[in-house]
């Protein structure tokens, strides 16, 4: 974010001495920066990467166009084989309509309660960052530990959620055990972890706008509603989107909270594109199948994050 | 600095920040004398056996890394390790009427027999029943030692039996029959509780299919869903659950329903031998003079064992086989008695120093039905095969509509006999 506006910012800057021509053709014998010995320096992560990115995909899309039997043989190339399955399987369309609504409801939910609590947490008040410290304890705990507490919360017969629920005269719920209901109490489970992170960041956004615009909508008469909605708003768009675009890329990849509490159950209604993707390759042992699953994931993850990210370029251009 | 020397360093530098990835785990635990790391499953038998570590590390000198994690948890532990070929793990508890096909075609597992041949006397590796060292087998090799016997059995409230004039049921009819009946005289207790998580369903649910008088396939290897005594059989173990079982029982495993029962929230459980521990614990339990056990009703039980395996992986194989035999040695499983662990060995099983012990009502009945078990168990706790543990997902599944009154029986009955028909071929 900070990047695409500062960027902006200086190709509009009017002041200061006259910046050179942009994208101007090198010219021959011009010492360039790779000639004077800076790209060795980018070795060590261009190895780290390759040992730990590039080869584990190419590695898992050779898997996935190829017959890896459990004992370890691979029967060789059999095409897009295991694509043709994927797309003829309910249970993988299911997995991403399942995906797809968790990723929809949690970070519609988590942005919108993000910033009514952001902005909340940038009010100067005594205590506020022991607060926020706390504030912080759901997003530092490992999401493991988080799933365990909440299948105790939500046990139906001594979990504290239907206690509560039958102290003020409801009916119980089941929480987990519905195929109706269980995607909601995960989901509700991610919003609790993951609200705090999102109001953190929008709640430093707000601390950091300028005062100006607000004290000029003020001398033209705006409402503070309005000054929110036309002044705060716009100003803030490039922070709600990186927090945004952090939480896609986490949410399309939903895996431990719902692996924890139903292990994709009850009758595959929480079954995520990476649970499935899982029970597949550490379940079923078919190694293939899974890799072609994951490779779908991959590419489901790669188009939402660059399809965010062109959105915030576009945005933050535009504006 | 030359640009050469500067490339030089860097990919040294590199190969440095890699070193660690290529590293295994186990060689930095290991400190100075020899260590082996053992990955158990949460269980009566683990949680017997880890008190007792110690002995086998003063006696031999080995350290023991113990990890521990839930049932699911502790499968995707070992198959990860076994997956890739990881000399992290060196012994590793496996259940092989479950995993034992798809373990042994695919290399999991270090061969044993050489070794059972030259174990001590004083081991009396020809101690085991039968059936469980059997159970270790597959293909005539042996490639775990038995660790336990057990099998479903009913447990019952005997105060809440007694205050209603209520005796154990003996047949499946009987069950539901009883469940009803309890359902009729209260709401605050829940008559039954079984399982309902599909991955661990059918180890309750087969001993009412046998009960039908069907095996899970029959002569010719062919699944028998097909049968409309499949329907019925599911259409009980269904009914119980969603009529007279707890809510969200769709989640219910051991773990759930032991809970419950210690809690004093259901009258009746069916649940594995191995869970007596958890309901007579003082420490968890508010009902533990109030326990009685009876076989699983339909005189059809299913028995088995799990084991304790080798990794073909490690690199501490005679540290392995050092604790192996000492874990499974005839004084610890005599110790473990006193967890109420049942014993594989038949030697012990006939012990005075154990059948002395069981000087509780509950205790004597728990130790007749794991007898009624060992004697009349079925050894198939689902169909057997290289895809087992699909398998058992695809009947659990199945069983789950049924519960959820998502599906008809014979609809779930004909979903079963389809996907086990392409299982079976693919395993």
């Amino acid at each position: 974010m900070t990047t695409v506006t500062t960027r902006t910012r200086e190709t509009t800057a009017p002041a200061g001495p006259p910046a050179p021509p942009p994208a101007r053709p090198r010219r021959r014998g011009e010492v360039t920066p790779v000639a004077r010995g800076v790209w060795p320096l980018l070795v060590p992560a261009m190895v780290v990467t390759l040992a730990l990115v590039v080869l584990p995909v190419l590695y898992t899309v050779w898997l996935s166009v190829s017959d890896l039997r459990r004992d370890g043989t691979n029967a060789g190339f059999v095409g897009l084989d295991n694509f043709a399955r994927m797309a003829q399987s309910p249970e993988f369309w299911n997995s991403v309509r399942v995906t797809l609504v968790l990723f929809v409801v949690c970070l519609v939910v988590e942005t919108v309660l993000g910033i009514a609590l952001g902005y909340l947490m940038s009010i100067d008040v005594p205590g506020r960052k022991i607060f926020q410290g706390l504030m912080l304890i759901p997003a530092i705990t490992a999401s493991v530990a988080v799933a365990l507490v909440w299948m105790l919360i939500y046990d139906p017969t001594l979990g504290a959620a239907n206690q509560i629920l039958t102290a003020v005269g409801l009916d119980p719920v089941v929480w987990l055990g519905d195929p109706d209901i269980a995607l909601w109490s995960i989901a509700l489970v991610d919003v609790w972890q993951w609200t705090p992170f999102m109001a953190l960041i929008i709640a430093a956004g707000i601390r950091s706008l300028p005062a100006e615009p607000f004290e000029a909508a003020s001398i033209d008469g705006a409402s503070g509603w309005r000054k929110a909605l036309h002044v705060g708003l716009p100003l803030l768009t490039p922070v709600i989107s990186v927090a945004m675009l952090l939480r896609t890329v986490d949410l399309v990849r939903f895996f431990d909270t719902v692996y924890i509490m139903t292990q994709g159950g009850p009758v595959n209604s929480t079954n995520t594109l990476n649970v499935y993707g899982y029970r597949a390759a550490f379940i079923d042992q078919q190694t293939s199948y899974a890799a072609a699953l994951q490779l779908s994931l991959l590419l489901l993850v790669v188009v939402m994050a660059g399809a965010f990210t062109l959105w915030r370029r576009r945005r933050s251009i535009d504006h | 600095m030359s640009t050469k020397t500067r490339i030089l360093g860097c990919v040294l530098g590199a190969a440095l920040l890699a070193l660690p990835a290529c590293g295994n785990p186990t060689d930095a635990a290991s400190g100075g004398g020899e260590s082996i790391t053992l990955v158990m499953s949460n269980h009566p038998w683990q949680r017997g056996i880890e008190p007792l570590i110690d002995r086998f590390e003063q006696e031999s000198g080995i350290t023991v890394n113990v990890q521990t994690f839930a049932e699911q948890q502790t499968r995707d532990k070992i198959q990860l390790n076994l997956q890739s070929r990881s000399a992290a793990m060196d012994v590793y508890m496996t259940l092989p009427s479950r995993e034992g096909p798809l373990f042994a075609s695919s290399g999991y597992y270090e061969p044993l027999d050489d070794r059972l041949v030259h174990a001590p006397a004083e081991y009396r590796s020809g101690d085991f029943s039968r059936g469980a060292i059997e159970g270790m087998k597959v293909g005539g090799m042996t490639y775990a030692l038995p660790v336990n016997v057990e099998g479903p059995v009913l447990y019952y409230r005997t105060d809440l039996f007694e205050q209603w004039g209520l005796t154990p049921p003996t047949t499946v009819d009987e069950l539901l029959a009883t469940a009803a009946a309890v359902k009729s005289r209260t709401a605050d207790v829940t008559p039954i509780t079984l399982r309902g998580s599909a991955a661990a369903l059918p180890f309750t649910f087969g001993p009412f299919l046998h009960a039908t008088g069907l095996e899970w396939t029959n002569d010719q290897g062919v699944p028998t869903f097909d049968d409309p005594r499949a329907a019925q059989a599911i259409d009980r173990y269904a009914t119980l659950a969603r009529e007279f079982g707890p809510p969200g029982v769709i989640n219910y495993s051991f773990t759930e329903s032991s809970t419950l029962f210690a809690q004093g929230k259901v009258a009746m459980e069916l649940e594995s031998s191995n869970e007596l521990n958890s309901l007579v614990d003082p420490g968890s339990s508010t009902v533990v003079d109030h326990v009685g056990v009876v076989p699983v009703p339909g005189s059809a039980p299913t028995v088995l064992s799990w084991g304790i395996a080798m990794s073909p992986f490690s690199e501490h194989k005679d540290a392995a086989w050092a604790f192996m035999q000492w874990a499974t040695s005839p004084e610890i499983q005599l110790e473990l008695t006193k967890a109420d662990i049942a014993p594989p060995r038949t030697g012990v099983a006939a012990d005075p120093a154990y059948t002395q012990s069981l000087d509780t009502p509950t205790r004597q009945q728990w130790s007749a039905a794991v007898a009624d078990l060992q004697d009349n168990g079925n050894v198939e706790v689902g169909p057997v095969g290289a895809n087992a543990p699909a398998m058992r997902q695809t009947i659990g599944d199945a069983v789950g509509k049924v519960i959820l009154g998502e599906a008809a029986p014979d609809a779930a009955a004909a979903e079963i006999q389809s996907g086990l028909v392409s299982q079976l071929a693919g395993g």
